[in-house]
This record gives C-alpha cells, structure tokens and sequence, in this order.
C-alpha cells in the first residue's frame, strides 16, 4: 500500500464491433465498386473514419429469399437498406397483422374473463404447439444465422394492396434510422435480392458525401418534414405557402447519442450535476434566441443555473418547444426596450431530434398567424411566466424531476407509479396481474423510488421503445392505435434482444410448457424453447390493467411520465 | 378527478344523511308503536350483503365493474353506516344470552377489526415509508438470511487481522441469535427499538477495548444491527396489515353463521 500505480489498456475503438463480423476485404473491394459507394468523394471522409471502414465496419449484405420480411410497418429499426440486386417491394397498404405472425390479442367476454379463473395451469408458462410456432400465413425460416419472417402467399398478398417496387441503387428505411421513427411500411423480397444494410451509425458517416446527404435531406424535407409540422398544434392555422416557407427556412440537428441505452446504466449512477454537464447542450440560457426549436424526436431537459449547478425545471419530448415565450417578447416588445436572452437551457438527455425555425421566420409566418390568446405572456421584470411554468413544476418537486430525468423514467408511456404513503404492500397488484395473465405476474413489486413514490418495473411501453430495436422477427411491436408494446409469441424466437435492450430490466425470458409442465425443446438445437414475456396492459381483459383495477388503496395509477402536467395533477390529489 | 380529502367529506357528509334518514324512520316507527327493530335488522342485513361484495370484487379482478378502490370507500362508509344502523337496531350495545351476546361480540369486532384496518392501512403505510428500506413480503426470510451473512463475513474478516476475543465474544453472544432469529411474537405486536438501542450501547461501551481495524469492524456491525431493526420493523408492520384481514375476514365468516341463525329465529318467531 501506499504506492499510485497505473494500469495501462487500450482505449476502445470506434469499430471495435462490426455490425458484422464476417465482413472481408473482398467484400469491401466488391462494395466500393458499386454505386453509389464507387461516385462517393473518399477525400470527404476523415482518416479516422475512411469510406472503406464504413463499408467494413457498418455495413452487412444481406441475401433475402422471396416473401421474405426484410421490414415491417411499425418496427423501430436503426438501419437503412441499399438494394444491390434483384429487387424488393415496399406494401403502401396496411398487410393484416396476422400475415405478419402478429395475432392481435382478442378482446375477452365476462364470461370467458370469469371461466379463465377456473382454468389456471399448474405449471408457469404453459402454452399450447400452435402458441408457440406460427401458423397461418407466415412462418420463421433460419437463413444463415438470422431467423426471418416469410409471407406464404407473397403474390396473393401483393395483388391485393398497392406495391412500390424499389430496385438496384434505391434505399429505404433510411428515415427511420436516423430519426428513430417507426417504419411506415413493410418491405418484402420481390425476388432473391442482395442488400447492403447500413446501422445508423454508418449512415451519419456516409453524409459526409454531399450528394448522398442532399439527396438523404431532400427525401426527408420531400415527405416527412411537411407532415411534422403539420402535426405541431400551434401551426394549424399555417397557410399552405407559409408552412412552405417554415419548411424551406428549417435547419434539422440532432445532439446526442441515438443508442442511449447502451450507456444508460453507466450515465445514471453519475451525480445529477455531472449528469446535466454530460449532457449535450441545444440551446443556452442567457444567450440571445436564433430560432424556435421543436423536438421531432427524444428527449430534452429544461434547466436553469441554479447555485454551482444547474436546476431541473421540466422536459420536453416530442412535439414540444423551446425559445417561443423569448421570440414572442422580442418580436413584440417596444422598440426602446432590449430583447430578452433564452430563460433557461436545453439539454439532449440521451439523443434529441430538433428542427430550428429561424426566429425572421417565425416572426415573418408563424407568430401572425396564431391566436393571441394562445401565445405565452411577454416575460415580464419578476418573470411572471417563469413562476408560472415552476407552479405546474412545483407539485412535482425539482428532486422527483432530477430524479425521473436521470432514470429516463420521462420515457415511460404507461409507466406505473406507486404512492407508497397509501400502499400497504399488500401486493393485490401483483396477483391480479398474476391472474390475467395465467399465473404469471408480469411485474415485481420493486423499481426505484424517490419522495414516497415507487416508479415499478414493469413496462412503461416507452415513447422510445428501444426493446423494439434489432428485433429480428419483428415480434415485438406497438400498437399503432394504442400505442401498447406488446411480444407476439408465436414469432419470438426467445433470442433475448429486446430483454437485453430495455434499459429498465422490464423484459423476462421465460421457458416454456405444455399444460402438463413438459418443457418444450428445439428439435435441431435440443434447447429450451425461450419467450420474451412482459406487461401488456392486459390488452385481452375487459378492465384493462389489472394492477390499476385491483389496488383498493389507490395507491397504484399506469400514467404517462412524458407529460408533466400528468404526474403534477396525480401528486396534487394524493395528499 | 376529486382530491382525495374532498373526497372523503362527501363520503363521509352521505353517511351521515343516511344515518340521520334511518334514525328518523326509526323513531317515527316507534312513534306508531311499530317494529322498528324489524327495519332496521333488515337495513342491517342488507348493508352486510353489500360489505360482502367488496370480496367477491376481489376475486374478480377482470371485470369491468369500477375498480376495487371505489369498492373499498363503499365498503368502508357502509360499514360506518352498519355500525351505525346496528346501534339503532340493538337495546343494549352487547345483547344478554348466550347466542345473542356472541353475535354482538362478533359484530362489533368485525366492526373493530375493520376500523383498526382503516387506521392500520392508513398509518402502516406511511410509516413503511418513512422507514428506511422497501421489502417484499416474501423475501424477508432472505433479507434476514443476508444479513446475518454479512456480519459473519465482518467478523472472520476482523478475525484475520489478529486477536478478537472482545468483539468475537459480543457477536456469539448477542449478535448471533440477533441475525438469525426471526422476531418475537411481542415485537411483532408492538415493535419498539429498544433491542436496538441497548446492543448499539452494548457495543459502543466496548469500543474503548478494541483496535482500530476492530472498531471499524464494530461500526459496520453497528450499521447492520439498524438495517435488521429497520427490517424487522418492515416485517412486523407488513405481518400486522395482512393479519388484521385475515382475522376480520374469520370473524366475518363467524358472523354470517351467527346472522343466518338469529334471522331463522326472528322470522320463526315474528308472530310470537
């Protein structure tokens, strides 16, 4: 003892894990020379990034069969696809779930709710063959060591809906890469077809050539950027030519890391000031508004300097804005009077999307075009809108905000929240929910707690849902009108992706039986047959969630984090 | 959404007016020399069917039919309401005779044990809260078991570094039988932190005989003997909240038995 000493490794690389491992340098040559890697400008890529590391190290080929899924409306994936060969059709139709191994849970009747009583297995996890393996018109194939999806009646399927056919040098899913948005349509084999899958990663890289990132922005300003903003309340009265000129005039960035929750367990045990200094900054309090900011996707904190550090005052998520209360005082303060700086700052809290609207803009054909009544107060001596916004805070107090902001609780959608002044733990919960669900609860009565309120693990079916990433069956998915993340199991080919992604542990794999307590096994591989098992905000009871129904202390509420006023209301009528 | 304390004067302000309605037709009942213990028995019988749905809620928890909170208000303002009405229907608080007298022994502890359920819910979880710790039920035997570990693990790591008769001495004798016992029926019943405090003193009065790396030892002893009462104290509240609704329910079940007989003997009987 008594002695320093050092230990000396080596720092970890950027590329230190390939997206695929069995990427060779023949395979690199082979892409380098196809368009539209082969027009790219190689001078445009750092030394430490070059053209070929991208294709080696982010980029996988894929060969797909016909019928074969290669994405599914819904799915959340971080890759785009390049088609080398052959070609794929994307279905602009809806395809019925069930095609896509996706059995919507069927709504049960009192009386069959009731029976179900009478009926608990005996054994945890006993399921029937046909709930287990798909049936119908789809079925999982191994191809290589990826397990996919495969429509049995691609033709029949196609002949029926309307199809777009994307051929050589057309990519797709590119949006929904970068902007961890939702696939807007399925995409399926057309014939056997090669690809060249791209991880976001990668992707970002590949901007760097200006003709692919023009071309990437402009098909994103084309179809998506309209419609976002479209979607913004405050727009709605826009004509068509103004929100034109808001769509011209806006600058899209991103902060932050995408994959948040690969650091997610490292970052939250940092002491909330470093976390807040960890955190990249979007826009900084005293410095004087350039634009009007509006989240497209992630999370951002509102903060103040506060002492030493820095004060969490609430967050934003998507569809929210930042600098609009500055602006609307600058533009319409009187000409003697200075222009007010930014109030407080904005923080990406694991990755943020934003689009900035120049304030000229906003000023020239956003601000005429909005109700008085609906722009916020100008900001007065003693910042009457400040206090304002912390008395909706203030039901929530700044420690439970610091809190749920450092766990990124603010994800949660349904998240459930326990008041433990009023809960006697007398676990009704748990067994309610046991008994929706066969004799298999789907949650502990456990998570982390702060100020006498238990944010439970159980799944919060997340704004982000980051389980729902790298799936490769695409069996598990969110409701599209529910919003409710639920596992299909006859597709869930238990290889423990989204268990692993979850950040908050919410996700169980689970063996299977028969209902005389056999387990099932996989013929070829002899193993255990595994399933991802989790909350489904019993979407096949009548009541709804079970937990929330059976607490007779109300103590238990599934509430929506991402929405301040939610909580605040929630807290005031608890005491 | 009605918070919670607006809430509870509602309920509590139709309660009232129920009971006032019921005393009123009571007495003027009795005015006309009629059978008021007839209406009210009956008003009484009624509000028990109503208590006992709140069970049945329970087991169906799939149902749509509100959830088991606003069955639990109902439950706990009919009760007040019975409690009431039973007051009216009775001459004398506990009936003479021998059946008569249990079955107002019954119903006044069922009534009891519900009103000690209200506090103790209300109470219990709180200071749960305020307790450091958050324990499932289930796994307090592990809890229990943990650290008792834990503080044998101290002790041989204390034992390594050199001579500890003292505090060796201390663990078998006090400590020992303080991790690995469960606690006793009387700490259950009102849990206290005396036993705390008097082995911090007993091992804070040793600490002039021990070394330094020892008193280390003792401190991390200490912290582990707060942990154990904090979780003991967790054990019994929790015990104590689940027990109050099993004792209720038997009691309840009881009573049914005892309401059942005496409403066969009032209707055998009416005319007589």
């Amino acid at each position: 003892m008594g002695t320093t000493s050092t230990i000396e490794i080596r720092r970890p690389q950027r590329w230190d894990q390939p997206f695929d491992p069995d990427m060779q340098d023949r395979d690199v040559q082979w892409l380098s020379s196809l368009s539209p890697f082969s027009e790219m400008d190689k001078a445009a890529f750092p030394a430490s990034t070059p053209l070929d590391g991208v294709l080696r190290n982010d980029c996988r080929i894929r060969h797909v069969q016909p019928g074969e899924v290669i994405v599914r409306e819904g799915d959340y994936g971080n890759s785009a696809f390049l088609v080398i060969a052959g070609s794929v059709r994307a279905v602009l139709g809806q395809l019925p779930p069930q095609s896509l191994g996706r059995t919507t849970a069927k709504q049960k009747g009192w009386l069959s709710a009731i029976s179900a009583l009478w009926k608990q297995p005996r054994f945890p996890e006993v399921r029937t063959v046909d709930q287990i393996t798909p049936g119908g018109s789809s079925r999982v194939q191994q191809h290589g060591d990826t397990a996919s999806i495969f429509l049995q009646d691609f033709d029949g399927i196609v002949t029926h809906q309307r199809t777009l056919q994307i051929g050589p040098g057309e990519m797709f899913g590119e949006v929904a890469a970068m902007y961890r948005a939702p696939r807007t349509a399925t995409v399926v084999a057309d014939s056997e077809a090669t690809l060249v899958e791209v991880r976001w990663q990668g992707l970002r890289l590949l901007r760097r050539d200006r003709v692919l990132a023009e071309q990437l922005e402009q098909n994103y300003r084309t179809n998506w950027l309209m419609i976002h903003l479209r979607e913004t309340p405050l727009f709605r009265f826009l004509p068509e030519n103004c929100l034109q000129k808001v769509a011209d005039a806006t600058l899209l960035r991103s902060f932050g890391r995408l994959e948040w929750h690969s650091d997610y367990r490292r970052t939250r045990k940092l002491p909330p000031v470093e976390q807040i200094e960890s955190e990249p900054l979007v826009a900084m309090e005293g410095h004087l508004p350039t634009d009007l900011l509006l989240i497209r996707s992630g999370f951002a904190r509102v903060c103040s300097r506060h002492g030493e550090g820095h004060r969490t005052l609430a967050y934003l998520g998507k569809g929210h804005m930042f600098g609009l209360r500055e602006i609307v005082h600058n533009t319409y303060r009187d000409t003697n009077q200075a222009p007010v700086t930014l109030q407080e700052s904005l923080r990406a809290v694991g990755f943020v999307d934003t689009l900035h609207i120049p304030i000229e803009v906003v000023a020239e054909y956003v601000l005429p075009f909005i109700r008085r009544s609906e722009l916020p107060d100008p900001i007065s001596r003693d910042d009457q809108q400040a206090r304002a916004r912390h008395d909706i805070a203030s039901q929530v107090p700044t420690g439970m905000l610091e809190f749920i902001v450092q766990e990124r609780l603010n994800n949660g959608r349904q998240a459930m929240v326990i008041d433990l002044n009023a809960c006697t733990r007398c676990d009704d919960c748990v067994k309610a929910c046991a008994t929706t669900h066969n004799g298999n609860p789907r949650f502990t009565r456990s998570g982390p707690a702060n100020d006498g309120i238990q944010f439970t693990q159980a799944c919060m079916h997340c704004a982000d849902p980051v389980c729902m990433i790298g799936c490769p069956t695409g069996a598990i998915s969110r409701h599209p009108e529910t919003g409710t993340v639920s596992v299909h199991e006859t597709i869930c080919i238990g290889c423990g992706t989204c268990a692993a992604s979850c950040p908050y542990e919410n996700i169980q794999m689970r063996t299977m039986r028969d209902p005389q307590g056999r387990m099932y096994f996989d013929e070829s591989a002899g193993l255990p047959i595994m399933k991802a098992t989790k909350c489904d905000l019993c979407q096949s009871q009548p009541s709804g969630p079970a937990c929330q129904n059976a607490c007779p202390h109300d103590a238990l509420v599934r509430i929506d984090l991402g929405n301040l006023e939610d909580l605040s209301d929630w807290i005031s009528r608890r005491r | 959404m009605l918070h919670k304390r607006t809430r509870r004067t509602i309920a509590l302000s139709i309660t009232a007016i129920a009971v006032l309605i019921a005393a009123v037709a009571t007495w003027l009942i009795r005015q006309r020399l009629g059978h008021a213990s007839m209406a009210t028995g009956w008003t009484l019988l009624a509000s028990v069917g109503l208590l006992m749905l709140l069970g049945l809620r329970k087991k169906l928890v799939m149902l749509p039919i509100l959830p088991v909170r606003v069955w639990t208000q109902f439950h706990i303002y009919t009760g007040l309401f019975a409690l009431a009405i039973y007051l009216m229907h009775v001459p004398v608080v506990i009936a003479s005779g021998f059946f008569e007298s249990t079955l107002s022994l019954l119903f006044l502890s069922v009534a009891g044990s519900g009103l000690y359920g209200v506090w103790i819910s209300r109470r219990g979880a709180k200071r749960l809260t305020a307790i450091a710790g958050e324990y499932r039920f289930d796994r307090f035997g592990w809890h229990r078991r943990t650290l008792a570990d834990r503080a044998a693990e101290i002790l041989t790591e204390v034992g390594q570094t050199g001579d500890v008769p003292v505090i060796a001495q201390f663990y078998r004798e006090r400590l020992q039988h303080y991790f690995s016992t469960r606690p006793s029926l009387a700490y259950v019943l009102v849990p206290t932190s005396h036993r705390k405090r008097r082995l911090l003193t007993e091992l804070g009065e040793l600490d002039r005989y021990f070394a330094t790396n020892v008193k280390q030892a003792a401190g991390r002893l200490a912290a582990l003997i707060r942990t154990r009462d904090d979780l003991d104290y967790h054990y019994a509240t929790q015990l104590r909240m689940r027990m109050w609704l099993a004792i209720h329910i038997a009691l309840t079940v009881a009573m049914l038995v005892f309401i059942v007989v005496h409403v066969l003997m009032v209707l055998r009987f009416q005319g007589a």
